[in-house]
């Protein structure tokens, strides 16, 4: 069922025709057919349809007829161009504006009848032919989301990741053959039916390099078992969106990102699914895959010293201590990220000031903090942990972060 | 729906009186036609003058003018009749609002003449509006536009005026009483609202549209868009379609009021969080001046549409956005939302504080901590302190295109913001710097702010002073 509907009075030449003229009993109309549909796709919150229709003109007024019953066309932002004489597609190209030949066609105005989603454009041509006429306007229920498809390889160093453009059609109009671009990357030529969601690979990352990251957070991540001190560990598929990294060619689009490994024998398996955020280029892009079982962190404050500077303001000598088991038989890297207003919050509650810290000399991670990772309220390290040993028994491995946080009170 | 207003006259028998010819069952009536109608419309009210002639014939005599307008928004207290030929001849003894008839008025009219006249009826209505709008399509290059200006007229005022001249007046006017209001109430009930202060502004709005230029004549050429005529009248701007145009109750009507083809325009990202939200946006910056081939007349309020070609022989859709009265030679801004190509980041390098003051408790005695000739007494608490933050504004410009940043930031307190960006106070608590980054680099733009708390604060105000060291 077609809800749009372009129609065309022809009118004797010169007479101007009023919109209340349109009850005549009497009529006679065209139906030019749509040449070219075009649907834009780029912007976040906004769907603009472009469709080109030849329309036949007499020469002096005319009355061109645009209704969009039981559609959400925004009336306000419906465009009337005229590209240059009517040719049907692969007889020439139209042309714009100042080229356009002698005919001449202009919009002398547009009627808005009353309770009714039409408008009628009144159109003069300076002689009988047909015009090329492009028509633009916003369409509610046209939408576009989404989603991805990743299939990291068996050994978790990289992925292959499919992203795909799904396109829902609750506009109540259908569309022939149709353009459709999403602001990036090829367009689409295809059909799109009422009610219909069409689903279209935009793009195909092949080797995208990822980092299987497990990192302790207790300000962002919390404890898995707090009486027992025990951190939770969550663990994620992180992709850099750079041309090193097999991407960088358009920042990536949130999305759902439904994860696949492959087994080994030929197939793959479902691992978990996440939304991926919009990642700028250059940015990473965290896939949250659950939490780790097998390594475990107890958290403790094995220290908490205040130190008076004068009256009531003290530097504080506060050490963090880490206890690490990695179950796994395969050796990993731990991320231990600690949010410094949290760890101040922790021991003298929340003064609402930034807070001014600097490490202390019994900080025992390996190579220091993550510059590129740390803020001034953050501090990351990495640890290198070994498989477990042969017997099935883990190592321990002690940790202490040392915080001198200065000028509280 | 026919007209529903008419001008009767009662063509009585001789000598009677009006109110008795209102007191009879059985009237004989003319109806003459109208034969001009001018609107004059206003943007800023709900507010249209009506101004329409009529030919009558008068014989010698009281003449019984019967004028009515059922169904319709008319505000009776508006109506006013004036003679245009024979005005010497011609008088309007008195003007009766029957109080059984809400939308119906009659007047006697003395004529000394014996033969045909023509009047003018002017009154006020409602429901009749228009709005301005506009469409902007930016080129590829962003760095031309066309930029169209429409009118749109809408009747929604129960009459239709046919063939009627129009006249659009931009410009803010006062009123005392809604036309709509006046409208729905009988001249009894007019009556009781009315005060002193109610007429003069009426008459001085009657007054100024009907001194107005006499508008164009009728005829035009149908075959290309009428010519819109902008003209300045007092404080106000009134735009007058070529033409006479016939716009049927219930419908509206989109008329092209300026056309303005290769608008040169200039791109700027902000950061003014005041005025659009905690994000860098990017903007479309020209202005209403010859320089842009625009500046012919203001423009009123009105929602701008923003298109640009999208390479592929189509448009992109941009923004949307409502502008105010742009006066001539002033700036038109259209903001056009974020640019992911464009990512802004405020990063938080390091926080300390220092000039920490002591105040020994239950004294007035303050010791500076950092001071190392004092002893600072262990019954004393903090009282003034200066927090240092250090931050870099960093900015990836991954477009084609060198960007022009500007970015201003508030800051409430007693406030010092040092660094080497060459910036300027917008205002006393606000702080700009403004930045070119070139395509496809990162800005790392580094500046420190102080804010002196407790006893160190003296003032509420930003000061700026500037510091070329690198950031750490």
């Amino acid at each position: 069922m077609r809800m749009l509907a372009f129609t065309m009075f022809l009118v004797s030449c010169g007479l101007f025709l009023l919109p209340a003229s349109a009850s005549a009993r009497i009529k006679l109309i065209t139906l030019p057919v749509r040449e070219r549909v075009e649907v834009q796709l780029d912007n976040p919150n906004a769907t603009l349809v472009e469709e080109e229709r030849i329309v036949p003109l007499v020469a002096g007024v005319n009355q061109v007829d645009f209704s969009w019953a039981n559609t959400q066309i925004d009336p306000n932002t419906i465009l009337f161009r005229v590209l240059g004489p009517g040719a049907p597609e692969g007889e020439g190209e139209p042309q714009v504006g100042a080229e356009a030949p002698a005919m001449q066609v202009e919009v002398l105005s547009v009627s808005y009848p009353p309770n009714e989603a039409a408008l009628v454009w009144q159109v003069s041509a300076s002689e009988s032919g047909s015009a090329r006429v492009r028509i633009s306007y916003l369409l509610g229920n046209l939408t576009k989301s989404f989603n991805y498809r990743a299939v990291a390889s068996n050994d978790e160093t990289t992925l292959t990741l499919s992203q795909y453009m799904r396109l829902q059609n609750f506009a109540n109009e259908e569309y022939g053959a149709t353009g459709l671009w999403a602001g990036f990357g090829e367009s689409f030529l295809k059909p799109i039916g009422i009610n219909e969601t069409k689903e279209m690979l935009a793009a195909r990352y092949l080797n995208v390099p990822i980092r299987k990251t497990y990192s302790v957070n207790p300000a962002a991540y919390g404890y898995l078992d707090q009486p027992q001190n025990k951190l939770r560990v969550p663990m994620h598929y992180v992709l850099k969106n750079n041309a090193e990294n097999q991407l960088g060619q358009t920042p990536l689009q949130f999305g759902k990102v439904r994860i696949f490994q492959e087994d080994g024998r030929g197939s793959t398996a479902f691992i978990g699914e996440d939304y991926g955020k919009f990642t700028p280029l250059d940015d990473e892009m965290p896939l949250f895959l659950g939490v780790a079982q097998d390594i475990v962190v107890r958290r403790t404050i094995d220290r908490n010293e205040a130190r008076r500077v004068a009256g009531n303001l003290y530097h504080r000598e506060v050490v963090v201590k880490y206890e690490i088991e990695n179950f796994k038989a395969q050796a990993v890297t731990l991320d231990v990220a600690e949010i410094l207003t949290h760890i101040r919050n922790e021991i003298l509650g929340d003064t609402g000031r930034e807070i001014e810290w600097e490490l202390g000399p019994e900080t025992t991670f390996e190579g220091g903090a993550d510059a590129e990772k740390s803020t001034h309220d953050q501090v990351v390290f990495h640890v290198d942990l070994p498989a477990r040993n042969d017997n099935g028994k883990a190592e321990t491995f002690v940790h202490k972060l040392h915080v001198v946080i200065k000028n509280e009170w | 729906m026919r007209l529903s207003r008419a001008l009767t006259i009662l063509a009585v028998l001789c000598g009677m009186t009006v109110s008795a010819a209102r007191a009879d069952n059985i009237d004989l009536s003319t109806v003459p036609n109208r034969d001009t109608v001018q609107l004059t419309i206003y943007n800023s009210e709900d507010l249209t003058l009506v101004r329409e002639t009529r030919k009558l014939s008068f014989k010698q005599g009281v003449n019984p003018l019967q004028f009515s307008w059922a169904n319709t928004l008319i505000d009776p207290s508006s109506v006013q009749l004036r003679f245009l030929t024979d005005p010497d001849q011609l008088e309007v003894l008195d003007t009766t609002y029957p109080h059984d008839k809400p939308q119906m008025l009659y007047w006697n009219v003395q004529s000394e003449l014996d033969g045909e006249a023509t009047v003018e009826i002017t009154y006020f209505t409602s429901g009749i509006t228009w709005l301005a709008d506009y469409v902007c399509v930016a080129d590829r290059a962003e760095e031309q536009m066309s930029f169209e200006g429409f009118v749109r007229v809408a009747n929604n005022s129960g009459e239709e005026y046919e063939n009627a001249e129009i006249r659009l007046v931009v410009g803010t006017i006062n009123l005392v009483e809604k036309i709509a209001q006046l409208a729905q109430v009988s001249m009894s009930e007019v009556a009781k609202l009315s005060e002193e202060a109610r007429d003069t502004y009426r008459r001085e709005v009657v007054t100024l549209a009907m001194d107005a230029d006499d508008a164009l004549g009728g005829g035009m050429g149908a075959d290309r868009p009428k010519e819109i005529i902008k003209e300045g009248l007092s404080e106000y701007f009134i735009y007058t379609i070529e033409g006479t145009e016939s716009i049927p109750n219930g419908w509206s009507k989109r008329l092209r009021s300026f056309e303005g083809q290769t608008v040169p325009f200039k791109i700027q990202y902000r950061y003014r969080p005041d005025e659009y939200g905690d994000q860098l946006v990017r903007m479309y910056l020209l202005a209403n001046d010859e320089e842009s081939k625009l500046g012919t007349t203001p423009l009123p309020d009105g929602i701008v549409r923003v298109f640009r070609d999208n390479g592929r022989d189509g448009l992109s859709y941009l923004t949307a956005q409502q502008i105010k009265y742009v006066p001539i030679g002033d700036k038109i801004e259209l903001n056009l939302g974020p640019d992911p190509e464009v990512i802004f980041e405020l990063v938080k390098k390091r926080c300390w504080r220092d000039h920490i003051w002591m105040q020994v408790f239950g004294t007035d005695t303050f010791r500076q901590v950092d001071d190392a000739q004092v002893v600072i007494e262990e019954n004393s608490g903090v009282a003034g302190w200066d927090d240092h933050t250090q931050f870099v504004q960093r900015v990836r410009n991954y477009t084609a295109k060198p960007i022009e940043l500007e970015v201003r930031r508030s800051y409430d307190g007693h406030v010092v913001f040092r660094s080497g960006l060459e910036p300027s106070q917008h205002d006393y608590r606000t702080v700009q710097y403004t930045a070119t980054v070139p395509a496809g680099t990162t800005a790392n733009l580094s500046y420190e702010v102080v804010v002196h708390q407790g006893r160190n604060a003296k003032q509420s105000n930003v000061t700026i002073e500037v510091d070329d060291a690198p950031a750490p």
